[in-house]
């Protein structure tokens, strides 16, 4: 019955190509993508470091997902990922010789699937709860079932580490690296559906009032638990792509301090990137992600200053100490974060004439506002 | 066949009964109006109605379809838009962002596929912003469509949400207040907004008013609430002259209405209720 009252019959829209609003698009992209390309490619050390960026690329798009269009918040990212790897990693269990690449997919698909499903069940229990009491379930979330799971003997090779030998195909580190990038690039591409089609938009307008999104008819609860789907499943995809990083990782990268430090950097990272922007979060991810290689040349400097035993015996704070100084830079002086300060340039990408102020009005402050990490 | 019929809705706060034992019925192509001093219990009824709230007792029926229990998002895709008191829609985003939000139950394809970026979705999508744009024409707020609503003037974002519970394609429309923050000659614009939109969509309404003027000029029908109880019901022209109504509205005493309502010991009551 409410069909009759279409009155407004839908009109086919189109649109021509217009060259004009392309070329800064291909004027940037291009340069970018050689970037992203032909710089890992330089030595091992590089395509090594670049898939560690990669990673950390997908864990800011599945923060994005929860904390920038959803809102919520969560400080126990890291047992996603952690689920991740470990799922991958023993989907494949070679031992010693490398994954046939067949079933290096399944475990990749496993990973993002498991992650997905844990995800699930933490929304589950975040829907009756907001704001600081999610932080804290999260937090707690976070470490227990990274505790509890991760250190089963059976799942994190008897406590000896756990070995994913890739496949022949992505033996080297440059290669690995371009996987780890396609693999990025299908999570950008689900982040830009996730915001053209009604799930973006009705996790924004869920994000931002509850009451007026079920009012538009957006399944409240249905929606929130997707969001957090979508965001597990990208963070086990990481975490999938993590575990063939090295080849060998232990279950201590996610457990207590260390998975605590990285929860902190995943939310500082999305924070700091701009919540629910995309280009920003990707930014900050490869900076964080940058953090610990360049510690050698920190060190380099540091010896030079003559603070080199200082630097050496807190190194492992580093992050810690500039993400803390970032994000009260960010949340003081400049609530869009990253986001914020590159849109003139993103606005520009898009085909709109380069100016610095904002036509629109800011988005990034209004993004920060609705998401419960105020709260 | 009435559209909306609304049984004994009751409601229960606490001791404070908001709405209480209320029945009214909206049939089809009517504009109906729900009057009342503030604190009467109109937005309280609309919450009910919508499934914000869940009525203590009571039923609420949509094409004789019982639908009490019905969450809210259910009952919009059923076909009970509504707008709220304080304009309600998503701050952050622009005017077209917001249509297309509200056309969410009508995108025809659902949330993972649309992940997929698939060829159909691309089109529904284009649609969409077609559909939200002819909208947008319609209202006259076509020079808006790319700006952030959270900078709009008052009247314009009463407006423009207007226009998003008509993207949700309602069968009933339900109207929280839609002239406040209007001058006179824009509600009285208002108005005949309402009546085009009921000639042009065939859209039932029920609105919330308080705007005299514009209540004469829309409404077929009003109900009069006050203290959760109705008070009187009739055409806009006989509630204009009741006295009961005057007294409820302007707090004076109606003296020859007085005997029978208990409008004091209601008040008694109330006192009570918020000074514990």
């Amino acid at each position: 019955m409410a069909a009759e009252t279409h009155v407004l019959a839908p009109v086919t829209a189109t649109r021509k190509l217009d060259w004009s609003r392309l070329w800064p698009r291909i004027a940037a992209a291009v340069p970018l993508a050689l970037l992203a390309v032909l710089l890992p490619a330089h030595s091992d050390t590089f395509g090594h470091v670049g898939a560690y960026a990669a990673i950390f690329v997908m864990v800011g798009l599945s923060m994005n997902v929860l904390t920038g269009y959803t809102g919520q918040i969560s400080l126990g990212h890291q047992a996603f990922v952690g689920l991740g790897a470990l799922t991958a990693a023993n989907v494949v269990s070679t031992g010693i010789t490398p994954a046939d690449p067949f079933t290096f997919g399944i475990g990749i698909v496993c990973a993002a699937a498991a992650s997905g499903a844990a995800a699930l069940l933490l929304g589950a229990v975040a829907l009756r709860i907001r704001g600081l009491y999610l932080a804290l379930v999260t937090l707690v979330f976070g470490s227990v079932f990274a505790d509890a799971i991760f250190t089963l003997p059976s799942l994190n090779g008897q406590d000896a580490g756990v070995s994913a030998y890739r496949p022949t195909v992505f033996a080297t580190e440059y290669r690995y690296y371009l996987f780890a990038l396609a693999m990025v690039l299908l999570c950008v591409y689900v982040d830009v559906w996730v915001r053209r089609t009604k799930l973006g938009r009705g996790l924004v307008a869920l994000r931002e009032n509850e009451l007026v999104a079920s009012a538009y008819g957006v399944n409240v609860l249905g929606y929130k638990l997707l969001g957090f789907t979508v965001s597990g499943a990208m963070a086990g995809l990481a975490g999938g792509v993590f575990a063939f990083w090295e080849q060998e990782f232990s279950d201590k990268d996610f457990t207590s301090v260390a998975g605590f430090n990285l929860a902190i950097t995943f939310v500082v990272m999305v924070v700091v990137g701009g919540l629910a922007n995309r280009g920003g979060v990707i930014g900050a991810a490869i900076f964080f992600a940058l953090v610990s290689p360049i510690s050698p040349v920190l060190q380099a400097l540091a010896n030079h200053t003559g603070w080199g035993t200082f630097y050496g015996n807190n190194k492992f704070y580093i992050s810690n100490v500039i993400g803390a100084t970032l994000l009260l830079q960010t949340v003081v002086m400049n609530p869009g974060g990253l986001g914020q300060v590159i849109r003139p340039f993103a606005r520009w990408f898009r085909g709109h004439k380069f100016t610095l102020h904002d036509p629109d009005g800011d988005a990034g402050a209004g993004a920060l506002e609705g998401s419960s990490v105020r709260a | 066949m009435s559209v909306l019929e609304v049984r004994d809705l009751t409601i229960r706060f606490g001791g404070l009964t908001a709405v209480d034992g209320l029945n009214l019925s909206v049939d089809e192509w009517e504009i109906v109006g729900l009057m009342g001093p503030n604190g009467a219990g109109k937005t309280t009824a609309f919450n009910c109605i919508t499934g914000f709230y869940k009525p203590t007792e009571g039923h609420v029926f949509y094409r004789d379809r019982d639908v009490t229990k019905l969450p809210p998002h259910r009952k919009a895709a059923l076909g009970l838009g509504r707008t709220f008191q304080n304009v309600g829609m998503v701050k952050s985003e622009t005017a077209l962002e917001n249509l297309l939000t509200a056309q969410h139950t009508h995108t025809g394809y659902n949330a993972v596929k649309g992940l997929t970026g698939a060829g159909t979705v691309r089109q529904r999508e284009k649609d969409l912003v077609a559909h939200a744009e002819a909208i947008l024409d319609l209202l006259g707020l076509a020079d808006i469509r790319d700006r952030r609503i959270g900078a709009l003037p008052y009247g314009t974002l009463k407006l423009l949400e207007l226009g998003c519970a008509l993207a949700t394609d309602p069968d009933v429309l339900l109207l929280d207040e839609p002239s406040s923050g209007m001058g006179p000659d824009e509600s009285h614009e208002l108005g005949d907004r309402l009546l085009n939109l009921r000639q042009e969509l065939g859209v039932t309404m029920l609105l919330i008013e308080h705007h005299v003027p514009l209540v004469t000029a829309v409404c077929d029908y009003v109900y009069v609430l006050n203290f959760g109880k109705l008070l009187a019901e009739g055409d806009p022209e006989a509630i204009r002259n009741h006295p009961e109504v005057i007294a409820a509205y302007l707090g004076g005493e109606a003296p020859d209405a007085l005997a029978e309502t208990e409008l004091p010991h209601d008040q008694e009551e109330l006192a009570e209720v918020t000074h514990s």
